[in-house]
């Protein structure tokens, strides 16, 4: 499977989970992206976790032309106060849709569960076909505990009234995956 | 919250009679049950879905002999990483250890993400027993909880619930009004309500669904997201596992997960998948770091895991599939077939958890359809497990009932056997006078089993009639055993008898041994383990495996237990095992023999306009997985094959179990009859006599307007002899 069939596939799959799929060229992208769906959903804020500086430098800029605040950790002080979280990952599953986040740092944890919208940023070059490839990676990681990993794959959902699927219950309502294509991540 | 599951047949069929009448009940689980068969199979799609099975079979029940090593290796890793492990011999001593350390730690509030194991040891009960005050923080968990109910689905806890139920709850604890038909709105009020217990709460309670023991990691399966917030925001995570959830590895976690989510609703993942290894960092704790406790329960999983039949039991992995496909669950909800544990594997488990009393009417509630063997993503073998169950609780409880004396009494003498179903021809005749059927039933039954007119025994069984019609095949392209089974010999020869001529028109030689009696599966079904050993001994000798090619038999239900049964009756005896796996190959069903022996051709026959339905026997279908045969064959013989809706489902005969549970066995009549009549269907074929006697009886009763009739007689009905 080349590079481009593992993104096709990773985006039929993520969005078949109600995931919002787009390909970002560079991390400018990233931030405008992020930027312009906060300031339309009306979210006040904006916590990142685990972006290089220079990122989280443009993020604040960005942010602050729309008014909107960037958050700083520990988050346990904004809990309810999160808007949007963006976060890197660390792996993605092509066939499943699936994001994979070593979540260790309580505050990414925090970031990812109490934000009403989740942005991903997965670089390209970290997409996989299917869980098996990534278990050596997994496995390595809960070599060196303590150590809390999270798959996720769309929104949080449930279907427990009348099994009508129902977008949103505990976690985020919005997922939207950012497919970072330079390899200067 | 019962804590009581029904304790005798009687009470249970009352139950059973008022569950029945629920409507919207009815119809949720059939729109879930023709839903769930279909985003099931395209979650599938595209994976070799029984190699994954053995595979995970293969896995899970290589673990159980080592539990007790995995646990040790599972605490080695976890406590090195900062978490404290324990293990529970019983569900008492997991719920008191839980308040331990709730009152240890200062706990006043605990939230709780979905856990069967929790249910299981009715542990809520105890802690707010104790003084906390505990949350369900999954929607359906908290639905329920709020009602005081247990789960009727171990997936979808408040299936059983409607949006209007559920408003009226809400309305309750928010005071506001709620409007039914915007279930979205209703979540959102779960969600600004639950997030105000996530935030305050002093504790967090999970299951787990995988313990990986090669790292001390916990992994957790669900949608919601609430067992992320369970396991994060509070200072205390306690988590309750059942020792069957030891796994040796990572790769043995995912190669479950790649069915798990497939298996239960049909996702091809569920949202989020976490996986914990050891005391990760929280602000919230005194030290920066979770206290964490796993807790391991056993009470009674140990002592099962040793057991050479019911281990299989904890091959479990807690999808919820066996109710989904139960012909029964579809009928009366899990509140109804099953006690903490629903569906098929609740009906072993409660015999083990939660003791042999509140299992005693439950394990009967089987018809042996076997539509949850083939759905378990695991491999076990369910209904021969509930009918092992069945034996568990009889032994336990030191009964064994009359009928169960009788029948062994019986079956293991043919002569007597024989001479009292020539008796019984005798005795029915004032019944039946001229007629085929018997409409009134004599005063021994109740009138509850009225609903079907049953067959008379004929005065002269086809083994009597056998020198006679045998037909003279002067050069046998191949020889075969019939097999006829009860119903052929005694009650329908003439299906059997209809297709002689097509046999020796193809130089069958055929045989019908006098030797051969029942199989065996009455036996079994009741549980009678050693009398069905014993008749299938009686049948090895009776047939002479060099002079058969094959073992023909129009019955499905007498092929499948001779195909699959005998082998685990006997395949371990040092006399008989290799014949009895010879045997065992020669099986065959009609359709099959028909189609893929004799390979008849549609010049074979004369085409007939008539429309005609088919009924899945299920020992057929899934029990010998013969599925496209009888459907090619209808058409090569010339029917108007029309489908209709659930083929494959039960009639509702299941032996014995129309008399033990007539209102169930009814319905799905019922409903059978209806499926055929919609699509107006002149004919109802099945290969089973056991169903035509279900079907037919039904139809006449009913006075629908169409036949039905075993699928050897509508072969031989269009067959144009000797060409």
């Amino acid at each position: 499977m080349t590079d481009l069939d593992l993104v096709a596939l990773m985006t039929e799959k993520a969005r078949s989970v109600q995931t919002v799929v787009e390909q970002c060229p560079h991390w400018a992208a990233v931030v405008r992206y992020t930027v312009e769906l906060t300031a339309a959903q009306g979210g006040p804020t904006i916590a990142p976790w685990g972006l290089p500086e220079e990122v989280r430098d443009m993020l604040a800029n960005g942010a602050s032309e729309k008014g909107l605040r960037l958050l700083d950790p520990p988050f346990r002080a904004s809990l309810e106060e999160i808007h949007t979280a963006i976060t890197r990952a660390d792996w993605g599953i092509a066939e499943t849709g699936t994001v994979v986040l070593d979540s260790t740092a309580e505050d990414l944890r925090i970031a990812t569960m109490l934000s009403e919208t989740h942005v991903i940023v997965l670089p390209q070059g970290r997409l996989r076909r299917s869980s098996f490839d990534v278990a050596e990676a997994v496995k390595a990681w809960h070599r060196e505990p303590p150590r809390y990993v999270a798959f996720i794959s769309g929104a949080s959902r449930t279907a427990d009234i009348e099994r009508v699927l129902t977008i949103g219950v505990h976690g985020p309502q919005h997922l939207h995956l950012l497919i970072l294509q330079e390899g200067a991540s | 919250m019962t804590t009581q599951a029904p304790q005798d047949v009687k009470t249970y069929r009352r139950q059973l009679r008022r569950a029945l009448d629920n409507a919207f009940l009815r119809q949720t689980l059939d729109t879930f049950a023709a839903a769930y068969r279909e985003s099931r199979a395209r979650a599938f799609e595209g994976i070799d879905l029984e190699g994954l099975i053995a595979d995970i079979a293969r896995r899970k029940a290589s673990a159980l002999p080592r539990l007790e090593e995995l646990f040790e290796e599972f605490k080695r890793r976890a406590e090195a990483a900062g978490a404290v492990v324990h293990s529970a011999a019983t569900a008492r001593e997991a719920n008191e250890l839980i308040a331990r350390i709730a009152r240890e730690n200062g706990v006043r509030t605990i939230i709780k993400s979905k856990s069967m194991t929790a249910e299981e040891t009715f542990l809520n009960a105890h802690l707010e027993g104790e003084g906390f005050e505990v949350t369900e923080t999954d929607l359906g968990e908290w639905i329920i909880q709020l009602r005081r109910e247990g789960p009727s689905h171990m997936v979808l806890p408040a299936i059983h619930l409607s949006r209007h139920q559920v408003a009226e709850l809400f309305e309750k604890v928010t005071g506001e009004r709620q409007d039914p038909d915007d279930i979205e709105k209703m979540v959102k009020v779960a969600r600004r309500t639950l997030r105000r217990a996530f935030l305050e709460a002093d504790m967090g309670i999970s299951g787990a669904n995988f313990a990986v023991a090669e790292s001390g990691t916990l992994g957790l399966v669900t949608n919601e997201g609430n067992a992320r917030l369970v396991t994060t925001l509070p200072r205390v995570h306690v988590a309750l596992v059942g020792y069957d959830k030891l796994l040796p590895d990572m790769e043995t976690a995912l190669t479950i997960l790649k069915a798990l989510p497939r298996n239960a609703t049909g996702q091809i993942i569920s949202t989020y998948v976490t996986w914990i290894t050891g005391a990760t960092p929280c602000a919230a704790s005194p030290t920066g770091r979770k206290i964490l406790h796993i807790i391991f329960l056993d009470n009674g999983r140990l002592q099962l895991a040793k057991d050479p039949v019911f281990s299989q039991a904890l091959q479990c992995v807690r999808c919820g599939a066996c109710a989904n496909v139960c012909p029964i669950y579809r009928l009366v909800g899990g509140h109804h077939y099953g006690h903490v544990y629903i569906g098929a594997i609740g009906l072993i488990l409660t015999a083990f958890y939660h003791g042999v009393e509140n299992a005693r009417a439950l394990v009967m509630n089987c018809l042996n359809c076997q539509a949850c063997k083939a759905v378990c993503p695991a491999g076990i073998d369910l209904p021969y497990l509930i009918k092992n169950a069945v034996r568990h609780v009889l032994e336990r409880e030191k009964r064994r009932p009359v009928k169960n004396l009788l029948l062994s009494k019986v079956l293991k003498d043919r002569k007597l056997f024989h001479f009292l179903l020539r008796r019984a021809a005798l005795a029915q005749k004032p019944l039946a006078g001229k007629e085929p059927l018997i409409r009134h039933l004599p005063l021994f039954f109740d009138k509850t089993h009225g609903f079907r007119s049953l067959p008379v025994i004929q005065a002269v069984p086809f083994r009597d009639r056998w020198e006679r019609t045998r037909p003279p095949v002067a050069d046998p392209a191949m020889r075969v055993t019939l097999f006829g089974g009860c119903l052929i010999d005694f009650v329908y020869p003439e299906q059997a008898e209809a297709v002689l001529p097509l046999l020796s028109d193809h130089r069958v030689a055929v045989d019908f041994p006098p030797g051969q009696t029942c199989c065996g599966l009455p036996a079994l079904m009741a549980a009678e383990k050693e009398t069905a050993r014993d008749v299938a001994l009686q049948n090895l000798r009776a047939v002479d495996l060099d002079r058969s090619d094959w073992i023909l038999t129009l019955c499905a239900s007498c092929g499948s237990h001779m195909k699959e049964n005998y082998p685990k009756l006997l395949g371990d005896d040092p006399v008989w095992g290799e014949r009895v796996r010879r045997f065992a190959e020669k099986v065959i069903d009609f359709s099959s023999f028909l189609k893929n022996v004799l390979k008849v051709s549609p010049e074979d026959f004369a085409p007939s306009s008539q429309k005609t339905a088919y009924h899945a026997p299920c020992h057929l279908c899934r029990g010998l997985k013969v599925v496209e045969a009888p459907r090619e064959l209808l058409k090569t013989a010339g029917w108007d094959y029309v489908p209709t809706k659930d083929e494959d489902v039960c009639c509702g005969f299941g032996g014995s179990y129309s008399l033990e549970f007539p209102e169930i066995s009814a319905e799905l009549l019922k409903r059978k009859l209806d499926h055929v009549e919609a699509s107006g269907a002149d004919m109802l074929v099945t290969d089973c006599p056991g169903c035509v006697l279900q079907l037919r009886g039904g139809a006449d009763k009913q006075g629908r307007r169409f036949r039905v009739c075993h699928i050897a007689e509508a072969v031989a009905r269009t067959y144009r002899k000797s060409r």
